[in-house]
């Protein structure tokens, strides 16, 4: 695997070409609909001129040579920059989190197709120019993760998608206009029209699997044994959210039941919805407690860390930058230290509470009790006094149209939702291990 | 078809009788009734395309009724089917009896009454065919309603009205009362013939049953065909069970033993973790200190997080997880990651012949403080 720069860059270069040409064909398509469709000459001029450049620069990228493919590689200084200080989880956590938010803020903006259009070539084209780093196309074109990339774009697409359509109906009912959906009440035929569909469907989807197939070596290792572990040892992409939440959680709890729950609370979501608005169309305005609340979940706290446990998750499960090598002995230091240790011994400057030498089942059990009292009350508290508080604060509302049971039921889940970040950002600022930590009993929290 | 409520032909024919005996005209009126509705058949048999072979005994309300519309002379006669249906909307209220009903919507009964209104009116036996536009829109009616009665209600109309027109009972009769008359005039009864004994040589042999015998253990299993055939499957499922039952004590057990020997206690360095045993037996030898006493312990090769292998990380001298990250320190006790507890030691003792054995099948876990134990350990 060991090459050097000049002899990746000779095996990249017929990929990147054909990358660059492909985005070019892409913008020029997107320039005859503009022009022949849409009847936009300036448009369409402005993206003939970007499938230009794009041309431009893949015979640069097909040459193979360093002095000419530095001009389309991502700057050193940038990918330093990246390495060193967003390579954290912390980081990473943060700025796509703010990034939802500012993309959720500005949607108005965001969402017309011209910017979108632009958004998407802006991405792959920092995808292109970072496929010029070894490590970042080791990791990127990996036969695991091809589709993966793949996915990342649909996904990227059909949010899209969707919030293009919620605004448009958003500002048509702040006009009192009714939305696209009821204007279009014609019904279609099972046979033929959605059939058709499908086969089609059927058929092109066979089609890319068999060209996946062959294109794409099936990744064989080497034959599975019960005491070696593959290092790094990831879980299929789509489980990789819950492997990184049993980064931060003990087994019995990111294994069983925090994965319970999101499958609960999902199905709960009908029950406690009281909304009656937004049947039937999409909208963002009339549904928006609902709508942040899910896609804090969906892509924040499951798609990114699916994007994270894919590309930026290394070698004993350290976290690497984009354009980082991964090394099998970076040394991260962390000394994880439970809420117990940080309240008996650090807080107060004792030892830890211990039952004495040949105690009873019953004196272990209080002593450990004891032990974990902070942590206990903690958990106590936080799933136990916040309903009523929120109850009376910021959800009142809610409150008085859910009734009581409902309303505790869904502000349960949402805090046992809110778990997950509040442990993560614990662990990466305090490096904080467990707040309930009885390892005697299997309970950990 | 209409919107109002279908009613069966039972029904319209228990209402026409009803509004018979109302009406007080009796027995005479029905039967002049039905005298009207062959009359009227017989007149398209000569005057128009109406089914002429169809004998009035077999023939139906809708049938009789139509036959009445086409006898009716001059070109109204013509339109009137097609006019029926367009005047469903605008009903010719002059000449209507029920004045409030739509003649799309006009139920037989109110046509049969209809007809023996006109029947004791005086008129004669062409008079139905005469009375103009009144009967023109009927008839669409009752072929709608012959169209739609079949499904619902009884079918054999016919036969009443033949029953009626034989004067076994004068006007309708209900279903009930149909069923009752029929038997007289209908199909003689069947009379089957007894049938002939059977010959001799068809009879079955007899079997002897004298031969009660150890043969009949036998032909428990294998008397016929079906049981000879449960038996040879319980057989080979047995068999299979039995061969199952087997594939759970292999002949050879590839695993490995889990007492075992490693060596002589001075084989092991300070201070060092013997990599060499874990992918035999997935255990480190290590010898470091702990607690402040130097000793040679077991340690398991399974993460207390999730089950994965770490790895001995000589550079870094620690036991790193490469599934969620957890870390140990040398004498396995867990600093970063997830993992919740110490690594779990194995009992080691030092055998008669002076090398350090393994036994796997006891284990000691430092949280509930069996570490203390000196099977889990030899100090150095």
């Amino acid at each position: 695997m060991h090459v050097s720069q000049a002899e990746f860059l000779e095996g990249i270069s017929g990929f990147l070409g054909s990358y660059y040409l492909a985005l070019g064909a892409m913008n020029a398509i997107a320039a005859l609909y503009v022009w022949s469709s849409l009847k936009k000459n300036g448009l369409a001029l402005c993206w003939l001129i970007l499938a230009l450049l794009f041309v431009i620069i893949s015979p640069l990228a097909y040459s193979g040579r360093p002095e000419l493919i530095q001009f389309i590689s991502m700057p050193e200084s940038i990918r330093n920059f990246v390495d060193q200080y967003m390579a954290t989880a912390f980081v990473y956590s943060t700025v796509t989190l703010l990034s939802l938010v500012v993309l959720y803020q500005f949607r108005e903006f965001f969402v017309k197709p011209v910017v979108a259009w632009l958004m998407l070539n802006a991405a792959l084209l920092v995808m292109g120019l970072s496929m010029a780093d070894s490590d970042f196309a080791a990791i990127v074109t990996k036969p695991d993760n091809v589709p993966i990339v793949a996915m990342v774009f649909l996904l990227g697409y059909f949010t899209w998608l969707a919030t293009y359509k919620a605004v448009q109906n958003d500002q048509r009912m702040a006009q009192g206009l009714e939305p696209l959906e009821a204007l279009d009440q014609e019904k279609v035929l099972v046979w033929p029209d959605l059939v058709y569909i499908e086969m089609i469907c059927m058929v092109v989807l066979t089609a890319v699997l068999i060209l996946w197939a062959i294109g794409l070596k099936a990744p064989l290792e080497e034959a599975a044994s019960g005491v070696k572990t593959p290092n790094p040892s990831k879980a299929p992409w789509y489980f990789l959210g819950l492997q990184e939440m049993l980064v931060y959680f003990d087994p019995w709890m990111a294994g069983v039941v925090l994965p319970s729950l999101v499958v609960f609370g999902l199905m709960a979501i009908p029950y406690l919805d009281f909304n009656k608005a937004g049947n039937g169309y999409y909208t963002i305005n009339q549904r928006k407690f609902a709508y942040s609340i899910f896609q804090i979940g969906f892509l924040e706290m499951w798609v990114t860390l699916i994007i994270l446990g894919t590309f930026l998750r290394g070698p004993n499960w350290n976290f690497f930058g984009p354009y980082e090598f991964w090394d099998a002995h970076k040394v991260e230091a962390l000394n994880n230290v439970n809420l117990s240790e940080y309240f008996w011994v650090r807080g107060i400057g004792t030892a830890l509470p211990k039952a004495p030498e040949g105690a009873g089942a019953g004196t272990t059990l209080l002593y450990i009790v004891w032990r974990e009292l902070p942590g206990i009350l903690l958990v106590f508290g936080y799933l136990a006094v916040m309903p009523p508080l929120m109850a009376m604060t910021v959800f009142r509302k809610f409150f008085v149209r859910m009734g009581f049971i409902r309303f505790m039921v869904m502000s349960n889940l949402l805090l046992m939702m809110g778990l997950l970040p509040l442990k993560m950002v614990l662990r990466w600022t305090i490096n904080l291990k467990y707040i309930i930590n009885i390892p005697e009993y299997f309970l950990n929290l | 078809m209409a919107a109002k409520k279908k009613m069966s032909v039972e029904e319209i024919l228990a209402s026409c009788r009803k509004a018979d005996s109302d009406g007080g005209a009796g027995p005479e009126a029905a039967e002049a009734a039905a005298d009207t509705a062959p009359a009227a058949a017989e007149k398209p048999q000569s005057a128009s395309k109406q089914p002429s072979s169809a004998s009035p005994g077999s023939m139906s309300v809708a049938d009789i009724l139509a036959a009445a519309r086409a006898g009716k002379p001059g070109g109204e006669a013509a339109e009137s089917p097609a006019a029926g249906g367009d005047s469903g909307a605008e009903p010719p209220a002059a000449a209507k009896p029920a004045p409030a009903k739509n003649p799309g919507q006009m139920s037989v009964a109110e046509m049969l009454a209809a007809a023996r209104g006109e029947k004791s009116g005086g008129t004669e036996k062409a008079a139905p065919a005469k009375s103009a536009p009144k009967p023109a829109a009927k008839p669409a009616a009752a072929k709608k309603e012959a169209a739609a009665a079949p499904g619902s209600g009884p079918r054999d109309t016919s036969s009443i009205l033949a029953a009626a027109r034989k004067s076994v009972k004068p006007g309708p009769v209900s279903k009930a009362e149909a069923a009752a008359i029929k038997p007289a005039g209908a199909k003689p009864a069947v009379v089957v013939p007894p049938m002939p004994s059977k010959p001799d040589y068809a009879k079955p042999a007899k079997v002897a049953e004298t031969e009660e015998n150890r043969r009949g253990f036998l032909a428990v299993f294998f008397g016929s065909f079906l049981a000879a055939g449960f038996t040879l499957m319980g057989t080979v499922f047995g068999l299979w069970g039995l061969g199952l039952a087997k594939f759970m004590f292999p002949n050879v057990r590839t695993e490995p033993p889990s007492k075992f020997k490693v060596g002589f206690p001075a084989d092991f360095a300070p201070d060092t973790v013997e990599t060499k045993f874990k992918a035999q037996f997935g255990v480190w030898i290590v010898n470091a200190e702990y607690e402040g006493a130097r000793m040679i312990y077991a340690l398991r090769t399974v993460c207390t997080h999730l089950g994965c292998t770490p790895n001995w990380l000589e550079g870094e001298q620690k036991f790193k997880c490469p599934c969620h990250g957890s870390g140990f320190y040398i004498d396995g006790i867990n600093f970063e990651g997830p993992a919740p507890r110490p690594l779990e030691r194995f009992a080691i003792r030092v055998a008669d012949d002076g090398q350090l054995e393994v036994d796997k099948g006891k284990m000691f876990q430092e949280e509930m403080g069996q570490w203390s134990d000196p099977a889990c350990y030899v100090p150095v």
